[in-house]
């Protein structure tokens, strides 16, 4: 279980995507420099700090970073 | 005992140190700046790290790291193949950064890769990548596969997809030929359970196994006539332990190789790279107690120590046949031990049981100096650079040391436990070469003659004399097609006598020799104690200084003027390089001789040479200007991109000065009016092109 403010950090430091606790409600095609493929790594990393299972699926399927946190949170 | 607990918890406090300062870095937002900082924080990093390590620099623009360190060479690589290929490109960036060199890369859009490399034409060949990744994944045969299939259908798709990588790697091969650049990577496919475990019954599954195994042979054979190919074997790597699939990336993302074996993909491409750059690594250098033996010498003695038959001592047999093996195909092995000389010495000499032993060593150092000071001095002996070694010590102590001391030197962690000596030696390909030449082969036992000869030489009142009784005999003589791999390596292995610093891979070198206007000499050389073998090479062009090739700047004002008004050809000597074993014995001096009086008789007006320093190649920054050559200071040369020289020099070696590419060199000039005489104690043959027989 993290915070929303811990999945902020976890992008900055593990995905390396410059992007503010308040911005993460932004569309991925607002965010500078967004690739899908970070949702692929960000899977990865979630699941690690969380230890639970989160659906590939579904995070494929998030418009946001929120949208993918709401699911971590909900792991 | 406490010495070393405490050692060991700060070589792994160093570890999290290294991800912590790289994070810090990237929080500050001065990876670029701070680039060359990159490879020692990498190096002790574990899988994890090093995967967020590439995640964050691959974030940061190659252009803005190029414009920071103009010096750091970068690679460029072309990434294509069937899939979702984009979760390459973070652990590439990592392992690349981990030999300091900075990625580049071109991803092709999904699943073009038959696309990209059918069409001259394409982007994927615009771009000119220095290594052109396609990379296959056994969906390549399972998607096309109907419902329900047969051992029949499953053959026929892989016979086609067989003949269709056949038929890129011919076009690869042909296009890389006219051009002289660039490499294509290929793997084999792993078999997935996920095609055999559909078949139930144990007769087709073999059946699978075998035709599978047959397609993976004819891939491999692809490399066997084609220089601009490699094949990458995924088997050895899935035999250790890493899964070649992950369900969910593969179903939902279409990233059918999972993220542990991209990494490993991207170690092995890391060496390639690595090659790309001309870093070479030359020289094995052993600790003893406890790396090459169990025990330690100086307290349990020559038969306490356990090198053979005793459980441990099987562990330590089998690395040193590991190293052994290694040191058989041209790299050298060494000792830096903490012991006293003596027993060291006997034992090495005399010891039954030693797999290695004294002759298997280019040097021996036991004393009781800091290792780092011992390197040093043995690549002083070696005449080799510290970092084209290879250190290995199951001292954590020892290893930090060096590290934090030389990190340009690879060091690998081995520890308390011997059985695993030989994988961590070879979880890293430090001494992967393209080839291995004949020369390799033969390269332990000339450095023991170079020792003969310095004994030799010390027998003698002056160096005339002792050159005259070394009995040097030279042939220099136009390459030929069997000689492309060698000719290649010493381009990319020699930093001292190297005028240039251009590298070559083979396909650039196999192009020059297709090319009627170059002139690649190669040169051979022996004396009394043996054959040197191929040791040099002078690579050099005509030109018409009126023709589409004239070197830059305005003709008939800075440069080289027509006065006869026949048209002035020109000789321009792109590159001289020579093996370090063999400087100082008047071989350049004859070569250079010889190759102006062929100049002079086949109507070449004047000779241009070019020297573009860098750190290591002092040594022949007077060398045109010795045999009768003047400096034309802003006559300049240009890169030469057709014939596929690296604009990126290895990192040791790179231009002090002036931009990549080759310019901020000097250009000297030979008028061919006084030709210097030869040097009388060098007997030499030459054989130009067209004198063969």
């Amino acid at each position: 279980m993290i915070n929303s403010t811990e999945f902020a950090v976890l992008v900055r430091d593990e995905l390396g995507l410059p992007v503010a606790e308040e911005e993460l409600g932004s569309a991925f095609d607002e965010l500078p420099g967004w690739d899908s493929v970070y949702l692929l790594r960000l899977l990865t990393v979630i699941e690690r700090e969380t230890g639970a299972r989160v659906s590939l699926p579904d995070v494929l399927e998030a418009r946001s970073l929120a949208e993918v946190y709401t699911l971590a949170v909900r792991a | 005992m406490s010495t070393l607990e405490g050692a060991s918890a700060s070589a792994g406090a160093s570890t999290v140190a290294g991800a912590s300062t790289l994070l810090e870095l990237h929080r500050a937002g001065e990876l670029a700046a701070r680039y060359p900082l990159v490879a020692p924080l990498l190096a002790e990093l574990g899988p994890d790290e090093l995967a967020r390590a590439g995640a964050l620099l691959a974030r940061v623009p190659v252009d803005e790291v190029r414009r920071h360190h103009p010096k750091l060479p970068v690679v460029k690589v072309a990434i294509t193949g069937h899939g979702t290929l984009s979760p390459l490109v973070a652990p590439l960036t990592a392992e690349l950064a981990r030999h300091g060199l900075v990625l580049d890369p071109v991803v092709s859009p999904f699943d073009s890769y038959v696309f990209d490399l059918t069409d001259p034409g394409s982007a994927l060949y615009a771009a000119g990548a220095d290594l052109v990744l396609c990379v296959l994944d056994p969906m390549i045969v399972v998607d096309e596969l109907p419902v329900p299939w047969t051992l029949a259908d499953l053959e026929k798709i892989v016979d086609e997809k067989v003949r269709l990588l056949t038929g890129l790697a011919d076009r690869f091969q042909a296009t890389s030929r006219r051009t002289g650049r660039g490499t294509l990577v290929l793997n084999t496919l792993p078999l997935p359970r996920l095609l055999a475990g559909q078949l139930v019954d144990y007769r087709s599954r073999a059946a699978l196994g075998a035709l599978w195994r047959r397609a993976a042979t004819a891939l491999l054979g692809l490399a066997d006539d084609r220089p601009s190919v490699v094949v990458l074997d995924l088997d050895p790597i899935l035999a250790d332990g890493t899964a070649a699939r992950d369900p969910r990336l593969s179903v939902y993302a279409k990233a059918h190789l999972a993220p542990g074996l991209l990494a490993a993909y991207a170690r092995e491409v890391g060496h390639l790279a690595r090659l790309v750059a001309g870093q070479t690594r030359k020289c094995l250098v052993l600790d003893l107690d406890g790396t090459v033996w169990g025990g330690i010498l100086g307290e349990d003695g020559p038969d306490g120590v356990e090198v053979a038959d005793t459980y441990r001592g099987e562990a330590f047999r089998a690395f040193q046949k590991v190293a052994r093996q290694i040191g058989s195909q041209g790299v050298l092995l060494a000792v830096v031990s903490k012991n006293d000389p003596d027993p060291v010495r006997r034992i090495l000499a005399e010891h039954p049981g030693l797999t290695l032993r004294a002759e298997d060593f280019a040097d021996v150092t036991a004393n009781w100096r800091p290792k780092p000071e011992n390197l040093r001095e043995t690549a002083r002996r070696l005449n080799l650079g510290t970092s084209s070694f290879v250190f290995v010590d199951d001292s954590p102590y020892e290893r930090a040391l060096v590290r934090r001391e030389l990190p340009e030197i690879a060091v690998v962690d081995v520890d308390d436990e011997p059985a695993s000596h030989v994988e961590r030696l070879l979880a890293d390909g430090w001494f992967n070469v393209r080839e291995v030449t004949a020369d390799d082969r033969a390269r332990p036992a000339r450095y023991r003659e170079d020792v003969a000869r310095g004994d030799f030489l010390d027998t003698f009142d002056s160096i005339e004399d002792y050159l005259r009784e070394l009995g040097v005999a030279v042939r220099l003589e136009a390459a030929r097609a069997s000689q492309v791999g060698r000719l290649s390596q010493l381009t990319l292995r020699t930093n001292q006598f190297n005028l240039t610093t251009r590298r070559l891979q083979p396909p650039a070198v196999a192009a020059l020799l297709d090319d009627p206007a170059a002139l690649v000499l190669a040169i051979h050389s022996a004396d009394r104690f043996g054959d040197n073998g191929l040791v040099g090479a002078i690579l050099a062009r005509r030109v018409r200084l009126d023709g589409p090739d004239a070197p830059d700047g305005p003709a008939g004002t800075d440069g080289p003027r027509r006065t006869d008004g026949t048209g002035g050809e020109v000789l321009r000597i792109e590159n001289f390089l020579l093996s370090c074993r063999v400087f100082s014995r008047g071989i350049e001096h004859a070569c250079l001789v010889a190759l102006l009086h062929h100049a002079r008789d086949t109507g070449v007006r004047e000779v241009l040479g070019e020297y573009v320093p860098t750190a290591k190649n002092g040594i022949v920054g007077d060398l045109y200007p010795r045999y009768g050559f003047t400096a034309y200071p802003r006559y300049g040369f240009t890169a030469y991109p057709r014939y596929g020289f690296t604009a990126a020099p290895a990192v040791d070696a790179a231009p002090v000065a002036g931009a990549p590419g080759g310019a901020g060199g000097t250009t000297f000039r030979h008028d061919l009016r006084d030709i210097v005489a030869a040097p009388a104690h060098v007997a030499l043959t030459t054989v130009f092109l067209g004198e063969h027989e």
